[in-house]
């Protein structure tokens, strides 16, 4: 068994320890006073140097934190140990150095903005230089089970040296303390800017105080959560409401030599985080005409799903997700009994996977926790048209097609209103520079300063 | 419907029994005896129901392949929305009862003729007469009613010809034929939109004349009619003890219809608003696809419970089982499962039963968990309306 870890943050004190609103406020001021004296000097390259070691650490089997987050996390957040191992192990890869300095690039037009006033080559056009600064106090409200959306909003506070407090859904706190021990354990200092803590969400007197403090709320949740925030933040507010992503994978690809590969990156994006998070799929689109026909395709996933089961099991789910599954499988079984153009196939004795195979396009939102719609489609517009009831609520789109049709198709789903198109297989692997639902990762976040005449 | 019907043959030698199990309050049905009618029945149901027949041939099951009902392939009630689960010819069906639900919803469709009728009501007066005036012969000793009263009902529902796809109404209605007394009213109206309304001046008119009279009176309806009847009692300060002996029958579901109130809180509101105790409000469990129901046994019962005071039960010639969801296999003691019925009264369309509710065993009955998600792929807090 893990050792506890030692109380440093608000979440590390034991359950029923009552917070109170003046807990809270002192806890900003803290943060804000820790952030003067040990963050707002600090350079670009030792930020980036301190994450990408934090993250790097974490990929090592023995690194502590990580050991305690596969010990509990099963029983903390539902997840099995694989699936979580795969997770944090996706994720972790994904943050390093040369990527967290492109992200800088990317939002900022310069890697040191952060730094000093600089200028890259359309502020010497304009004989300008620019200096960009984060909000004094960031503070996240985290929506969800996933754990890496809380971790990239740390990651981005920190870039742009915030004082940070996050506010994690109830029983959702266990990885994003671990990971703000793990940044403890590697530079105390920073982690002296940085507050976690778990309520349930709605506590309004709390989050008044946590509100008055903050400069920047950052909120996810669903819409109506995050609209009756931002209703009660009187200063910046972003917020992130509740997405939903789907793939759609051209007769080409499905017909050619890449299918066993394309199989089990697609069972792959099923089984991440058990499928609970914005960016997993609800529905797989397959064209039809191609050699390989979307009900073959259908039946295939299904064995992939299956063999995915022994590597990375689904963790527990409750009764009531358990009677959810099984409710809709028994409509789908009346369903194929009636009709071929339905079709099922289900892990036996469990309800640890699930493919539904149907002939219409009509977007199905899934009951999740590895349940996966296959719907035939003739064409792109087609399946658009099948998931107009989600127009406008779409985060990604997983896309497989052969190089001359992709362009094309990126155009449609741009138009139609997709944020984020990728690959099969990396539908919850966004990289750090991911534009989320289409907004800047920082350039949100910041404030410039131009100094005009002075470069 | 000619006498060589297979069905109708299982059906008038099933009416007897029921008839006769339902007189005999704590009787039972031997295993064996259950077993060979559900057999027989299935065996009927295979052959004629063809929507189920290919349901049950998708498993592989054959109608000679199952010795053991509890192994009968049980439809889900969604599928009565998508299905004609009935060997009733479309010539042959004189009644369909809908599931109620929002009106977005497809609804259940559960076909009717005579015959299926007749065991619809024989299964439901037997029980209910147990369960909801199973006293009643001891409010007689006790000289709380004359020996030849009938007990008086004031049904907050719409009245059967206003709404004749209601197989709730249709009980309340048969009932209310041969066991009420011959003032009792429907206080129940159905508005422009289709949603039922009440009559408050109909029912506070029959709620006070039997207060007059000083005689105990049934008032029988959905939970969401007492919530109306109650928003108005609350609203005018109005407290109303009616004549001991009284009694309430309360069967679930808001569907959308009224605000939705926990169940400990609409009876404790009943009991501050009607004077009725709460040992007097029987809970009735029953939906469109079943033609028999459960109910809790309080002191309007014949037969003390074998189980808590909220626990249901069914009639002898329905079975309960509760399946565990992930599993599939029946829930061991203490865990939910999802609530799966065999209804021998349910001659004409399909006995084997999967609801969508989720309950717990409890002593010889079992409590209601609430409904488990909707099957249809909708309902999602993401979609749009």
């Amino acid at each position: 068994m893990t050792e506890p870890l030692p109380n440093f943050f608000l979440a590390d004190l034991p359950p029923g320890g009552s917070l109170t609103p003046a807990i809270v406020t002192e806890a900003c001021r803290t943060l804000k006073r820790n952030r003067e004296r040990y963050l707002v000097e600090r350079n670009t390259a030792s930020i980036v140097r301190m994450i990408s070691s934090v993250a790097s650490s974490w990929l090592d089997p023995e690194y502590p934190f990580r050991k305690q987050a596969l010990a509990e996390g099963p029983a903390a957040t539902g997840f099995s140990s694989e699936t979580l191992a795969h997770g944090l192990d996706t994720y972790f890869r994904s943050i390093t150095a040369d990527r967290l300095t492109n992200l800088l690039e990317q939002e900022l037009g310069h890697a040191d903005r952060m730094d000093q006033p600089t200028e890259n080559n359309v502020d010497r056009e304009f004989d300008r230089a620019a200096i960009a600064t984060g909000p004094e106090l960031l503070t996240h409200i985290t929506g969800g089970v996933l754990p890496n959306p809380v971790f990239t909003g740390i990651i981005l506070g920190l870039l742009t040296r915030s004082a940070q407090f996050v506010k994690c859904a109830s029983g959702t706190s266990l990885l994003p303390r671990l990971f703000a021990h793990s940044i403890y354990a590697c530079e105390p200092k920073i982690a002296a800017c940085l507050e976690i803590a778990e309520w349930r969400g709605g506590s309004t007197l709390l989050e008044d105080a946590l509100f008055s403090e903050s400069d920047l709320v950052s909120a996810m949740g669903s819409d109506e959560t995050v609209a009756a925030l931002q209703k009660r933040v009187r200063g910046r507010f972003v917020g992130f409401g509740h997405r939903v992503s789907f793939a759609y994978l051209t007769r080409e690809t499905i017909s050619g030599f890449s299918l066993p590969k394309l199989l089990r990156r697609a069972a792959g994006d099923v089984a991440a985080w058990d499928q609970l998070g914005c960016l997993s799929p609800h529905v797989f689109y397959v064209e039809s005409g191609g050699k390989v026909t979307p009900e073959q395709f259908a039946e295939k996933l299904a064995h992939e799903l299956q063999m995915l089961e022994q590597e990375q099991p689904r963790g527990p789910i409750s009764t009531d997700d358990s009677a959810a599954i099984a409710t809709r499988r028994s409509f789908y079984e009346v369903r194929a009994s009636a009709s071929a153009e339905t079709r099922m196939w289900t892990s036996t004795g469990s309800t640890v996977w699930t493919v539904i195979f149907e002939a219409d396009t009509t977007f199905a939102p899934s009951c999740l926790h590895r349940f996966i719609y296959v719907k035939a489609a003739p064409n792109l517009a087609e399946a658009l048209r099948g998931a107009d009831r989600v127009h406008r609520r779409v985060s990604t789109v997983a896309l497989s097609a052969p190089e001359d049709r992709a362009t094309g198709m990126v155009k449609e789903l741009a138009r139609w209103g997709v944020t984020r198109v990728c690959a099969i297989g990396d539908m919850q692997n966004p990289p750090i520079t991911w534009r989320h639902d289409g907004r800047p990762a920082l350039g949100d976040l910041v404030t410039w300063t131009d100094w005009e005449n002075g470069g | 419907m000619n006498a060589g019907n297979p069905f109708s043959g299982f059906a008038s030698r099933l009416k007897p029994l029921l008839v006769d199990l339902a007189s005999r309050p704590g009787s039972s049905l031997p295993e064996a005896e259950f077993n060979a009618l559900a057999l027989e029945l299935f065996s009927l149901q295979f052959q004629k129901v063809a929507p189920y027949r290919r349901f049950c041939e998708a498993r592989g099951i054959a109608a000679d392949s199952i010795d053991d009902w509890r192994n009968v392939p049980a439809i889900p009630t969604s599928a009565f929305k998508e299905l004609e689960l009935t060997c009733l010819a479309p010539t042959g069906r004189t009644t369909v009862f809908h599931s109620s639900g929002t009106t977005a919803d497809k609804p259940s469709r559960h076909f009717h003729n005579s015959d299926s009728l007749a065991v619809y009501e024989a299964s439901l007066l037997g029980w209910f007469r147990q369960h909801v005036l199973g006293d009643w012969d001891r409010l007689i000793e006790d000289e709380r009613v004359g020996p030849l009263d009938q007990p008086g009902f004031i049904i907050l529902t719409p009245p059967s010809n206003a709404v004749p796809h209601s197989s709730l109404v249709h009980m309340f209605e048969a009932t209310r034929r041969e066991l009420a007394s011959r003032d009792s009213v429907f206080t129940g109206l159905v508005a422009a939109d289709g949603a039922w309304q009440l009559d408050l001046d109909a029912t506070l008119f029959a709620i006070r004349k039997s207060m007059c009279a000083n005689r105990p009176v049934t008032l029988l309806g959905t939970a969401f009619s007492f919530v109306h009847l109650l928003d108005h009692f609350a609203a005018n300060n109005i407290r109303y003890r009616l004549a001991e002996g009284s009694r309430v029958l309360e069967t679930g579901g808001y569907k959308g219809r009224s605000r939705e109130m926990p169940k400990a809180e609409l009876h404790a509101l009943i009991t501050k608003h009607l004077g009725i105790p709460p040992e007097r409000i029987v809970c009735e469990y029953g939906m469109s696809e079943l033609s028999s129901q459960a109910y809790v046994r309080n002191a309007c019962a014949a037969q003390a419970s074998g189980g808590s005071a909220s626990s249901l039960h069914f009639p002898p010639w329905a079975r309960v089982r509760l399946i565990n969801p992930e599993t599939g296999s029946d829930a061991l003691a203490g865990e939910p499962g999802i609530i799966r019925i065999f209804d021998l009264a349910n001659v004409f369309s399909v006995a084997a039963i999967q609801t969508g509710d989720l309950g717990i065993k409890s002593g010889d009955g079992f409590e209601l968990l609430g409904r488990a998600a909707m099957a249809e792929p909708r309902g999602c807090s993401l979609m749009p309306a």
